[in-house]
């Protein structure tokens, strides 16, 4: 099949999934003001952001000659689960004739689970499923553990020479056949990346900000105005809430590791169940940040997201108990980077006088 | 003795169960207290104290809750609305609302109530959903099990009438219990039937009477100080109109069964099985979605009834409320839409 699909965080993972079950992938486009306006003006005015930029990258994509658009579901009550199903809609009214693929858990419906993933096999075996599995999960793991150390070396170095490292390695992971293939381009890149090490002063000099929020958001650099590297650029170093392979494992592995879904349940103090997206686990990243240490939260949202505006609106109440200062910044078609630049600035200056004081 | 004071806010699913909640609390002897219907300082004060993208009916309901607060009630009843239909929740943000209430409002003083409702249909009178109830006034099992069938059984009969053709604000002016079960009586045992029903309707202007869906949530379409009063706007216009309770739950079931995949959401899915049966209905000659700022299940909503609108060739409006609507806009909006409603109609 040619197929493609939304653009979100490091496409590579996905590209490779697909390609390596024999498929003929084409690439989506990153996210740009050209594709932001195209997915504004056919979509609805209050849907979440999210779902109008990946409107204007289908729209993008049209003239592709796809087969099909493979994308997540979901079962809410976020309602990311249900992009699909609109999608498919507004495609369709639009005159365009693409198949798009959601793929939803099998929990909801099994048979359709089943059908799906008979078709995104192809004519592979079960056994190579199995290993193509292996393979992009590994990659997930390889590429996030090194971009957690580039959050953290881009904020003492020059910005540029870290950057650059990073796309090369992500270059070279693009072209990755076997889980060997994966260990060996990993452990190049940190062995790399260690030279620069010396560069991180001592432990109690460190400042370090937690970013949580949706998960587009967060993943997203082409939409969230890189706010990554614009706290780098303060010399404060980074960590997110989300990274893919936690995704991926949330969602096809659940019976391993618990380490994750411990710090969730910190949420519970302020958002007693579970009400959809991540907000109840994003306030228990923040709690958990907050006891590790770290200096501030930012929490980035879309405008108007379901769940996140529940965790805003608790926000505050858990900024003055566990005493850590918490920026929210909404996303949509018209934040200006700017703003984001300003704000930033404004709270990282807060956040080292406050440190400062405290050391005198 | 001095009954405890529980204080309901008149919002969100205030509409669709008061009459549940009067009857329960008065068979339990507590002393219901709602709050004032929604005006401009309510609202502005709900306003004050939430984030500011968030969607109106919860500004709306957190003004209800201050309203409250200022009435010196013991508790403020505030059940966690969780799923009434297997596989099916509410937004995220009703789901929420109790940590809301409590993290964002810390000068509350009466205490919260918020059991979690799990129930597999629309009646929720089951003893699950109403344990820290009886927990804090220790109500024995037997007694809670009473009152809450009570409960059911008169909740039942406004449901029923609503099917029938009433509207829920035929009934939500009352508070007091006794009022409403005059009414109830009073409409069942009645001759007359419901606007909605009624074959002549007399216009001011002897113009030809339109039928019109309006599709809304129900605390939209029956907030008359949010909404701007639009049902009786419309009715003064020589409008029947019909709502989302009127509608068969069978039909609404039969809908939702053509869909691949339902939404996620409890009253989404609702509002949209009875859209898909006015929009194939010949009776209706347009439908109006009325939705609130900043709602998202809505805009998901919406999105497939203005398409399928088209598909059906129905006469659509989406009529958008917030807590700054100027009241002639909606005038104007819906004159235009009824006026060419009519025309079309001559031009048959």
């Amino acid at each position: 099949m040619r197929l493609s699909f939304p653009y979100m965080g490091p496409t590579i993972v996905y590209a490779k999934l697909f390609e390596l079950l024999g498929h003929d992938v084409v690439m989506p486009p990153k996210p740009n003001k050209e594709i932001i306006d195209l997915g504004v003006k056919y979509s609805p005015e209050f849907a979440c952001f999210p779902f109008k930029v990946i409107t204007g990258i289908y729209l993008k994509l049209m003239d592709k000659n796809l087969d099909a658009l493979v994308t997540s579901g979901g079962h809410g009550p976020c309602r990311a689960g249900y992009y699909g199903e609109v999608h498919k809609k507004i495609l369709q009214d639009l005159g365009y004739d693409v198949e798009i693929i959601v793929i939803d858990s099998p929990r909801d419906d099994y048979k359709y689970f089943y059908e799906i993933v008979k078709r995104l096999k192809g004519d592979s075996s079960w056994l190579k499923v199995a290993k193509v599995i292996k393979t992009v999960y590994e990659l997930t793991r390889a590429m996030d553990q090194i971009e957690k150390k580039i959050e953290i070396l881009r904020a003492y170095n020059d910005q540029g020479t870290i950057n650059r490292i990073w796309i090369k390695a992500q270059e070279e992971f693009h072209q990755i056949q076997t889980t060997a293939e994966v260990k060996e381009i990993k452990n190049k890149y940190l062995n790399k990346l260690s030279e620069f090490e010396g560069s991180i002063p001592a432990e109690n000099e460190r400042l370090k900000i937690g970013i949580i929020g949706e998960i587009y958001v967060v993943l997203e650099k082409s939409i969230n105005n890189q706010v990554e590297e614009k706290v780098n650029q303060f010399g404060f170093e980074v960590e997110r809430s989300q990274y893919l392979a936690d995704w991926i494992r949330e969602n096809a592995f659940p019976f391993i590791g618990k380490d994750l879904e411990e710090i969730e349940k910190k949420g519970e103090e302020f958002i007693e169940i579970e009400i959809g997206g991540h907000a109840q686990g994003n306030i228990g990243h923040a709690i958990d940040f907050k006891q590790k240490g770290f200096d501030g939260i930012i929490h980035l949202k879309p405008f108007g997201c379901l769940p996140e505006l529940v965790s805003q609106s608790v926000m505050d109440d858990l900024s003055e108990k566990y005493e850590i200062p918490v920026l929210s910044i909404t996303i949509d078609e018209q934040t200006a980077d700017a703003n984001v630049l300003t704000r930033v600035e404004a709270f990282l200056d807060m956040i080292r006088e406050k440190k400062y004081r405290e050391v005198m | 003795m001095k009954k405890t004071k529980i204080g309901i806010p008149r919002a969100l699913l205030y509409y669709y169960y008061f009459p549940f909640w009067l009857k329960l609390f008065d068979e339990l002897s507590l002393e219901p207290v709602i709050s004032d219907n929604t005006s401009r300082k309510l609202l502005d004060k709900g306003v004050k104290k939430s984030l500011s993208e968030i969607c109106v009916p919860i500004k709306v309901i957190i003004g209800h809750v201050l309203n409250l607060d200022q009435k010196d009630v013991d508790y403020i009843f505030l059940p966690r609305f969780h799923s009434i239909r297997k596989g099916v929740v509410f937004c995220p943000k009703i789901i929420g609302l109790p940590d809301m209430i409590k993290h964002s409002l810390p000068g509350l003083e009466a205490e919260i109530i918020a059991d979690q409702i799990d129930s597999k249909s629309d009646d929720i009178a089951q003893i699950s959903n109403h344990q820290q109830l009886a927990e804090i006034f220790s109500i024995p099992k037997k007694e809670m099990k009473k009152a809450l069938t009570k409960a059911s059984n008169f909740w039942q009969r406004y449901r029923n009438l609503l099917y029938q053709g009433y509207l829920i604000n035929d009934f939500s002016r009352l508070e007091d219990l006794e009022g409403l079960e005059k009414l109830i009586s009073k409409f069942e045992n009645e001759k007359k039937i419901p606007q909605s029903q009624r074959k002549e309707i007399v216009t001011p202007g002897n113009e030809e009477v339109v039928d019109i869906a309006v599709i809304g949530y129900g605390y939209n379409v029956s907030d008359q100080y949010l909404n701007m009063d639009i049902l009786n706007k419309l009715k003064e216009m020589g409008v029947r109109i019909h709502t989302f309770s009127m509608v068969a739950a069978e039909i609404i079931e039969k809908e939702l069964s053509k869909l691949r995949k339902p939404m996620f959401w409890e009253f989404t899915n609702k509002l949209y099985g009875a859209a898909e049966h006015y929009l194939k209905n010949d009776q209706i000659d347009g439908v109006i979605h009325l939705t609130a700022f900043g709602c998202g299940p809505d805009s998901m909503l919406g999105q497939i009834l203005e398409i399928d609108a088209k598909e059906y060739d129905k006469a659509f409006m989406t009529l958008r409320i917030d807590e700054q609507t100027g009241e002639s806009h909606i005038i104007t909006r819906i004159e235009a839409f009824i006026d060419l409603l009519r025309l079309k109609k001559e031009n048959n």
